[in-house]
């Protein structure tokens, strides 16, 4: 496992605080975070969108629809998730960069090709605009119940998983990119986990005028030998798996050999499971990013991320003018869980969008003390400022969350 | 390994795990003399796959490049992997589980959409690599090990499903049928849309012996043939018969999927570059809006 060195300075640690510096020209919009998840898509040389409309996701079906025929890529609208998210498999199998949005109840059906994705290691990107549950639930109302669900993408274990979480619209732009980028370097489905709020809010976005000379965005490569798989290795930046150019690469559903071939043998299979546990695990130091406020003299540190993570980051800033002294911790990468942002020895207050209690079950884990983690559980509506302040303050002064309607505290 | 299997398949994967008597490897070597008589380029040709005892028998064993698919779904790849890779040859065999039950939906869409594949769908008439559980195509009133009382469920024809669906070649054959079933697939492969045939082949483990209580492969190979002639040797009538040979052939008379994809594609950019120049000559000042940079 690789360690990462936990900056304490207020802030951002993510790729695009670079990126931003260095794009200038372009254009200011009003848009909601499906269109700056679409153009960070395109931009990133998204070319091939399958899947199915699915609300809060359905804009970004539409926006696809319009802009990939102008950029000389393909809108499919498949029969359903299954065959959306296997069309994008195939479509990048086939040398093009691809991407797919859905909700719960349409991300519950991709579990079949993450597994098939994961293991033949092809990259692509999967949007999943989280709304409350379980099932159908409410459509237009947001929620943080696939947390654990996108790291357990499929059945059978014995893989990595990286997931990433925007909180504003201009930050869906450039966290598309980069997950684009991320399944490149890594060949692996990324999923960027968003809610309804960020999908359907609408905000300040910047846009870069020229998507072609964005030199950060990482173009797609084809590895036309073997090994096709590099079984028993955790080597980033292993070009893609090209199929239709005769190199006679294999993709399966099996565990497979170098080749591809199917086998029943328990040395490939730990060969293949190292390689897909550790070509993320030996590289989180590369996939950290992550938002921070008041470390520096902490007693209790907020925890939230998404849409969720705005009005606890004001809530924090409540607190500390209140004379509490509270920080903020946002993770944006979810998978691999960033354990070193929980190191400092305080208290924490995890809210999150569920009741059942997600994030906050691994923020004990990762905490030197789990009696020292609070939950604050909400469902369905962003926590208030004054729930947030409240909660911090309660935790500062008796170490613990007081009784507020609506908000859970109880993980066991 | 003859000359046909030496000439195309991967001699490290064969012979397959298959058990004794079994029709897949059989219709594979007709599928090869199909794409010989075509003069098919290997590298031209993608095999693609899916779950169960035709998946497992045939996957990896093409020379050129090969994809198995989770159950069902590897036209669900296709359709993906066409638009990237629109000038190449897809053979997609696969059995009646991935074909009539589990991928029926994706069956259908390719269909519709006239994705330019070839699906073979080589029909042991039930599960066999699970022990011999009945299907959607098991004959009615036969038994299996889901059906010790006999098929009770109507099954139903997939050549019937994919022509309502829209696939512009559909035919049915059989593992007794050589000469018809390379004929057919030559034909299938030279259209340029969604062509589907549907090879009935014996399983001696299972279905044969537990519908037709035999494990002796030329006896089920017999017990189709009698079915596809309506007779048996004694002269009496069988209890059902198969039509077999082309159902509906309009082979190359719609555009292929990934054509009409390509086509709306230039015609968006022609409209996109004609607008642009006129707002040019027009108004230099004008901005064309949101979604177009």
């Amino acid at each position: 496992m690789a360690t990462l060195a936990v900056s304490t300075r207020d802030g951002l640690v993510a790729p695009w605080v670079e990126w931003e510096k260095r794009c200038t020209d372009g254009r200011r919009l009003l848009e909601a975070g499906t269109y700056a998840l679409t153009e960070g898509a395109i931009a990133a040389r998204c070319r091939v969108f399958a899947g199915y409309p699915i609300t809060p996701a359905t804009d970004i079906a539409e926006y696809m629809s319009k802009r990939l025929p102008q950029v000389g890529g393909y809108y499919v609208q498949s029969e359903d998730e299954l065959a959306g998210m296997h069309a994008c498999a195939g479509a990048s199998l086939g040398g093009l960069k691809a991407m797919t949005a859905t909700s719960g109840p349409g991300y519950t059906l991709m579990h079949d090709a993450y597994g098939w994705s994961i293991t033949n290691e092809i990259p692509m990107v999967v949007v999943d605009a989280m709304r409350v549950g379980p099932i159908s639930g409410i459509t237009g109302a947001p929620g943080q119940g696939e947390f654990y669900i996108a790291r357990y993408a499929s059945h059978g274990g014995n893989f990595e998983t990286i997931v990433l979480s925007p909180s504003s619209v201009q930050e869906a732009f450039w966290l598309t990119i980069d997950a684009f980028n991320l399944a490149e370097r890594f060949r692996t489905p990324v999923t960027i986990l968003t809610d309804q709020v960020i999908s359907d809010m609408w905000e300040d976005l910047f846009i870069p005028a020229d998507y072609d000379a964005l030199d950060f965005v990482i173009p797609r490569k084809h590895n036309l030998m073997m090994p096709f798989y590099p079984v028993g290795s955790a080597d980033l930046d292993v070009p893609p798996n090209l199929i239709g150019r005769g190199t006679g690469v294999c993709v399966s559903a099996y565990t497979h050999t170098e080749e591809g071939y199917d086998i029943e043998d328990m040395a490939a299979q730990w060969a293949q499971t190292y390689r897909l546990i550790n070509k993320i695990r030996h590289h989180t130091d590369q996939l950290a990013r992550y938002e921070t406020l008041g470390l520096e003299d902490a007693e209790v540190v907020a925890v939230a991320y998404g849409a969720n993570a705005r009005t606890v980051k004001t809530g924090v800033l409540e607190a500390r003018r209140r004379g509490v002294k509270a920080g903020f911790v946002r993770p944006i990468t979810l998978w691999p869980f960033l354990d070193e942002l929980y190191e400092r020895d305080c208290r924490y207050v995890v809210c999150e969008l569920n009741y059942d209690g997600q994030l906050v079950r691994e923020v004990m884990r990762a905490a030197p003390d789990k009696k020292k983690v609070h939950f604050m559980g909400k469902s369905a509506e962003l926590h208030t400022v004054a729930e947030v302040a409240a909660g911090l303050e309660g935790v500062a002064r008796s170490n613990r969350v007081p009784e507020l309607p609506y908000i859970w505290t109880e993980v066991r | 390994m003859n000359k046909l299997a030496a000439k195309y398949l991967r001699p490290s994967q064969i012979p397959t795990k298959a058990c004794h008597g079994c029709g897949i490897g059989m219709i594979e070597n007709w599928l090869l003399q199909a794409i010989d008589e075509l003069g098919f380029k290997q590298e031209n040709v993608i095999f693609g796959t899916g779950i169960g005892c035709v998946g497992r028998q045939t996957f990896a064993t093409w020379g050129g490049d090969n994809f198995g698919a989770t159950h069902g779904r590897a036209l669900a790849v296709a359709t993906g992997l066409k638009l990237a890779q629109p000038d190449k040859k897809y053979l997609i065999v696969v059995g009646d589980g991935d074909a009539a039950s589990i991928g029926t939906s994706h069956l259908i869409h390719a269909a519709r959409r006239n994705l330019g594949v070839t699906v073979i769908c080589e029909d042991n008439m039930g599960y066999e690599s699970t022990g011999g559980q009945f299907s959607p195509t098991t004959p009615a009133n036969y038994v299996t090990n889901s059906s010790p009382y006999g098929m009770a469920e109507p099954g139903f024809d997939p050549c019937d499903v994919v022509k309502a669906a829209g696939a512009t070649f559909v035919a049915e054959t059989t593992a007794t049928q050589w000469h018809q079933t390379v004929k057919i697939v030559k034909k299938a492969l030279q259209n340029d849309g969604f062509s589907f045939v549907h090879v009935r082949f014996p399983c001696n483990e299972n279905f044969g012996a537990y519908a037709l209580g035999t494990r002796d492969t030329l006896k089920n190979l017999e017990w189709i043939y009698e079915h596809t002639q309506g007779r048996k040797p004694d002269g009496s009538e069988t209890d059902f018969t198969w039509e077999t040979g082309i159902k509906h052939d309009v082979s190359n008379s719609r555009p292929e999927f990934s054509k009409i994809m390509r086509d709306m594609n230039a015609r968006v950019r022609a409209d996109m570059a004609a607008k642009a120049a006129a707002a040019a000559g027009d108004d230099k000042t004008r901005d064309d809006g949101h979604g177009t940079h």
